[in-house]
């Protein structure tokens, strides 16, 4: 049936090239032993989760929403929260953190439901701000700008990083086998075409609240597990350039596919390393970045590699005669 | 009991009456040809029938249960099926896909729904083109993918909004061919049409709409030669 289902083998694809990568970064702290670049990549990968979960929105589901690191945020504030006040640890604070972020995700989604391209990305650019203001501002309760201090899980760098690549894993694991079930298809359609799916029976509403939860459920789990790496939360994590650099990452690398999140996210988050001292000229370069492959690479670096390495063998005059 | 029971239903558009008090039943089995000239209410008939409008009065019926203003999703999982005049497909998922959105969201199992791509895929002759994107299509192959989605599950009624219109005569045979022999299974359809041999040809029976009233619902041949159709859409010097 392979070759009744193209999706299905484009889906497959994808997540045994992502299935790769991730190993090749597990294999990195062979070569990589300076702790300070280690961090580099555990922080690129914090970025890879906040990446997988707002492509599975814009990219799958075609909700363009201005929030993945707000709830990055919401999720980091969830286990600082509790602990400030309980002292619990992340066996509490990472769960109530998914569970926190995704409710508000579905609120969020409950009330956007019927705006689509600018309006949703306005209104969700605005939900972001006010989020973000109100931690900082809510100075008795959260300590404003100070932030937070959240202890730590582990002692060193190596058990966060293999922590990291585990979540990646799992979290891409469970997307691969969401989006070749019916799920898939349903998201999709409402991609490409929100009142054709609703007159074909998709249950709009339905779906597009289940995005919209679980990409924030992703972004919170990935917040908290940040918040116990740094040790640190602060308002910061929820500025509108952190969503700038989320974006500029899933462009770079492939909106709505399972390699470009994660591809993007490391390369993009590791090269901004080397820009560090240029300042703020890493946002005017990959800003340029972005409207250049937005503008002639839509397809992202996973797009140029897909059709670098099509051309190689002659293909058949027609794509599509395997049918048996 | 009717199939299809539209009672007084009305629609304005500010001061415009789109659908001024129209009523008629469609029983099962019945291909109905529903034809007007541009501007007559079909589309937005068949908006209000397959819940993408609301309509201001009057009501639906489908299988004597009212089925006035649920929504479009819901309305499919009834059985409303229904094609676009302006084509509407998912242009960036597979011709395979764009029917296996339909099969998956009306209940079937994917396995299930996989045989029954596969099979309307032949019937409309698209088996070749079923790896492409529907975005690259012809307009005419999108079209059909269109129409084929509506049957993926039988429908209860289905409704098809210029199924022929801008469309290449061979595969307009095929749509007309396919029509025709599920109409012998016992299909329900509305074809909104002004392709007037193909509704000849097809629907035994048709109703015409002008200015947003039914004016005339009859046999086809004779609602064709009535006095006030043909001044509707000739004017009245013809008739």
């Amino acid at each position: 049936m392979a070759a009744t289902q193209p999706t299905n083998t484009r889906l497959k694809v994808e997540f045994a090239v992502s299935l790769v990568l991730l190993a090749a970064v597990a294999a990195l702290p062979a070569v990589v032993t300076n702790a300070y670049w280690q961090g580099v990549i555990i922080v690129s990968m914090y970025f890879a989760m906040l990446s997988i979960a707002w492509n599975l929105l814009a990219g799958d589901t075609g909700q363009f929403s201005l929030a993945p690191a707000t709830f990055g945020m919401l999720g980091a504030y969830t286990t600082g929260l509790l602990s400030y006040y309980y002292g619990t640890g992340a066996a509490i604070g990472v769960p109530a953190a998914i569970i926190v972020s995704g409710g508000v995700g579905l609120l969020l989604g409950r009330i956007v439901l019927r705006l689509r391209g600018p309006y949703l990305a306005l209104t969700t650019l605005s939900f972001a701000e006010i989020m973000r203001l109100v931690i900082s501002n809510s100075i008795d309760f959260t300590r404003g700008d100070l932030g937070l201090n959240v202890p730590g899980i582990f002692q060193g760098r190596l058990p966060y990083y293999y922590l990291f690549v585990i979540v990646l894993l799992v979290t891409q694991i469970g997307l691969f086998y969401l989006l070749r079930s019916r799920a898939g298809l349903f998201l999709r359609a409402i991609r490409d075409d929100e009142i054709a799916a609703a007159s074909r029976g998709v249950r709009i509403v339905y779906w597009k609240t289940f995005a919209f939860t679980l990409s924030a459920a992703i972004s919170g789990l990935a917040g908290a597990l940040y918040g116990h790496f740094a040790q640190f939360v602060s308002p910061e994590l929820g500025l509108i350039s952190q969503t700038g650099i989320v974006i500029s990452m899933v462009v770079i690398g492939g909106l709505g596919t399972m390699v470009g999140p994660l591809a993007g996210a490391l390369l993009v988050y590791v090269a901004s390393e080397f820009l560090r001292d240029s300042g703020n000229w890493q946002l005017v370069i990959f800003s340029l970045l972005v409207i250049v492959f937005a503008r002639f690479f839509r397809q992202g670096l996973w797009g140029i590699l897909l059709s670098a390495f099509d051309r190689k063998p002659a293909r058949p005059a027609s794509p599509a005669t395997a049918t048996e | 009991m009717p199939c299809l029971a539209i009672k007084n239903v009305s629609k304005a558009f500010g001061g415009l009456k789109a659908i001024d008090n129209a009523s008629f039943s469609i029983e099962a089995g019945e291909l109905v040809g529903l034809i007007g000239p541009n501007g007559s209410g079909k589309t937005t008939l068949l908006n209000i029938l397959s819940g993408h409008l609301s309509c201001d009065s009057g009501s639906v019926e489908l299988d004597g249960k009212p089925i006035t203003g649920l929504r479009p999703e819901v309305l499919a999982r009834h059985g409303v099926l229904r094609m676009f005049q302006l084509t509407r497909s998912f242009p960036r998922m597979s011709a395979f896909d764009n029917l296996m959105v339909t099969g998956c969201a009306l209940g079937l199992s994917q396995g299930d729904a996989e045989k029954r791509a596969m099979k309307l895929l032949e019937d409309l002759s698209l088996t070749r083109i079923m790896g492409l994107d529907a975005g690259q299509l012809s307009g005419g192959q999108m079209k059909l993918l269109e129409f084929g989605s509506c049957f993926m599950v039988p429908p209860r009624i289905a409704l098809l909004d210029e199924p022929f219109a801008a469309v290449h005569p061979t595969l307009k045979e095929i749509m007309s061919g396919f029509i025709r022999s599920r109409h012998a299974e016992g299909q329900t359809f509305i074809v909104v049409s002004h392709d007037m041999p193909v509704v000849v040809e097809l629907c035994p029976r048709s109703v015409c709409m002008n200015a947003g009233r039914v004016i005339a619902d009859e046999a086809t041949r004779t609602v064709l030669s009535d006095k006030v159709v043909i001044e509707a859409y000739l004017g009245e010097a013809a008739a």
